[in-house]
């Protein structure tokens, strides 16, 4: 009897082990499935749902947060996915969080991911419409990966005839193994350098003198602030614009002068059309320039006799000693 | 005109009409008072609690070996990671059930098999009949009712014994937490993976009971009958459960 009664508790903690696990296991996947929590509705719409399935999990930021209750077609182009999400969320997730659909790992399940976007949108309340975005699915993935291996294969094919062309380039080759390229690409940078140091001490210069000017103080203060030269500046600018149009009108006067003489030239009874035109006149010029030349230089002799004529001789002296005396 | 049916055919049609017939009167006598509570807490002690031992064992060396035999092909495809969610799936969905229910009609089947087969040899069922007790009740009903509900049981507890020999398997390659390891296997479980598996088990269990009371029940030819009670309870056992089970994944596809 005391056996029995032994076995009998052995069986009871047998049979409750069993139910106790079987229990365990039902609620470990009712709460993988957020059946035990409170919760509310959210919705949103999708062209594909690329095979997600009533009970799928939804995911806010990561987390999961809920499941798929309902996917339903409402037309040719709109599939409503309605999704369970625990209660403790809606403190978090906005109305304008976005809804797209992954797949959990690389070869997983389909999820619906929530994801919270920027701006201060109001918290959901249960039932909204979230809006959603259409994954790249794994067919549009590889025609990209096709359309860029393609452009690929192109500039390989561009990059081979470039390099190509430049190993057969003589002018390149030779000027890759001039040995005093290196030397004279150092003392260029060392050229280089020196510009650029010499260009930070101007900068520096400059900075300095736009420090002064700032202050107040240096040639460029005095330039940009000081009013007695500015109006010196403004009486020259005022003195040159005179001066420009009595310029202005000297060239008209002249222009006047040269139109009258042109005409003179040209028409006119005057001397300067007697002098550049009448051959008659120019020979009688010619001779009384003569007759000039020879009366000047009767004039000498007589001067010269002048000078020997004993009454003249004393004033003549003395005009030679007073120009020795002026020499000395 | 009269159809020539084969010995062996006629045989096993012979068997399936008595066998249906054994186990309506299984329901009709189970279902009827007065209920043998006693014999049957006894059985059940004794298909249930008795045959834990074994069980897990089996199921404990199943799931390392499982583990162990999947994980260099896991790791090759790059998804060790998975190995909780596959092995999870592979364990309770049909390796479970079929190897415990495999196990427990080896046992079972052929202790019920031989123990009422010896009992009709040494016609202490005639003995009972005459005393008045109805040895049906007695000896089927309660057996088959005891096999029936303990097999579910000892599934469960196999399948976390065996998920249990996975984890240590998985720790063998690499360090996981108890947690994440059942975290992973939860994961990827769904109730439709859980309850079908779990209700075939109450079929496995009837099975094994019935057909292991029933060639002990008509065992004959002295002590050799007895041996051949045993070993066709097993056989025939064996068979059924693989039959029931093929039915059940059909229903359980046709559920999803």
């Amino acid at each position: 009897m005391k056996d029995h009664n032994i076995n009998t508790i052995k069986l009871g903690v047998f049979v409750i082990a069993g139910l106790v696990l079987f229990i365990a296991t039902l609620y470990a996947l009712g709460k993988n499935r957020n059946l035990f929590g409170t919760q509310f509705e959210l919705r949103t719409r999708f062209r594909d749902v690329n095979g997600l399935l009533v009970g799928n999990n939804v995911r806010f930021s990561g987390i999961d947060v809920g499941s798929v209750r309902s996917v339903t077609i409402l037309n040719d182009t709109t599939i409503e996915v309605v999704m369970n999400v625990d209660r403790k969320m809606k403190k978090f997730i906005r109305t304008n969080a976005q809804a797209t659909l992954g797949t959990d790992g690389l070869i997983g399940n389909r999820v619906v991911n929530l994801a919270p976007m920027s701006g201060n949108a109001p918290f959901v309340q249960g039932g909204e419409l979230l809006p959603s975005r259409e994954e790249i699915n794994t067919q549009q993935m590889l025609e990209t990966l096709s359309r860029t291996n393609e452009s690929v294969a192109v500039i390989a094919d561009e990059l081979l005839g470039t390099v190509q062309r430049i190993n057969s380039s003589a002018q390149l080759t030779r000027l890759l193994s001039d040995e005093s390229l290196s030397d004279n690409l150092k003392a260029s940078l060392v050229n280089l350098n020196r510009a650029t140091a010499n260009a930070a001490l101007l900068m520096d210069n400059a900075n300095e003198t736009l420090r002064l000017a700032s202050q107040g103080s240096g040639p460029l203060a005095t330039l940009l602030t000081d009013t007695t030269l500015s109006a010196e500046l403004h009486r020259t600018v005022r003195q040159l614009q005179a001066v420009e149009a009595n310029a202005q009108q000297l060239a008209l006067d002249l222009d006047q002068v040269v139109r009258t003489v042109e005409t003179d030239y040209r028409q006119g009874p005057g001397p300067v059309n007697a002098l550049m035109r009448d051959s008659l006149m120019t020979l009688r010029l010619e001779k009384t320039l003569e007759n000039v030349e020879n009366g000047t230089a009767a004039f000498n002799e007589n001067m010269e006799a002048l000078k020997h004529n004993f009454l003249f001789r004393g004033y003549f002296k003395k005009m030679e000693k007073r120009k020795k005396k002026e020499m000395k | 005109m009269t159809i020539k049916i084969p010995d062996a055919t006629r045989e096993f049609l012979n068997d399936a009409g008595e066998l249906s017939r054994f186990a309506g009167r299984f329901f009709y006598e189970g279902l009827r008072p007065r209920y043998e509570v006693r014999e049957f807490v006894r059985q059940c002690y004794v298909v249930g609690y008795k045959s834990l031992p074994l069980v897990g064992l089996t199921a404990f060396i199943m799931g390392l070996v499982l583990t162990m035999q999947l994980q260099p092909t896991m790791v090759y495809y790059g998804v060790e990671s998975q190995i909780p969610a596959m092995v999870g799936i592979s364990i309770v969905r049909e390796i479970g059930p079929i190897l415990t229910a495999l196990i427990f009609a080896g046992k079972i089947g052929s202790s019920i098999g031989a123990e009422l087969g010896s009992m009709k040899v040494t016609e202490q069922i005639d003995a009972m009949e005459v005393s008045g007790t109805n040895p049906f009740k007695y000896l089927v009903v309660t057996r088959a009712f005891a096999t029936m509900l303990m097999l579910p049981v000892l599934v469960v507890i196999a399948d976390a014994i065996s998920l249990y020999g996975s984890f240590l398997g998985v720790n063998i390659y690499e360090k996981t937490s108890l947690l994440l390891f059942f975290r992973k296997v939860f994961e990827n479980l769904e109730y439709i993976d859980v309850v079908p598996a779990v209700i075939k088990t109450f079929f496995f269990g009837f099975a094994v009971g019935i057909i292991g009371c029933y060639k002990g029940y008509y065992s004959s030819k002295g002590t050799e009958g007895v041996g051949h009670s045993a070993n066709s309870a097993v056989v025939v056992s064996s068979v059924v459960i693989f039959i029931l089970d093929l039915i059940a994944v059909q229903i359980t596809d046709i559920l999803t």
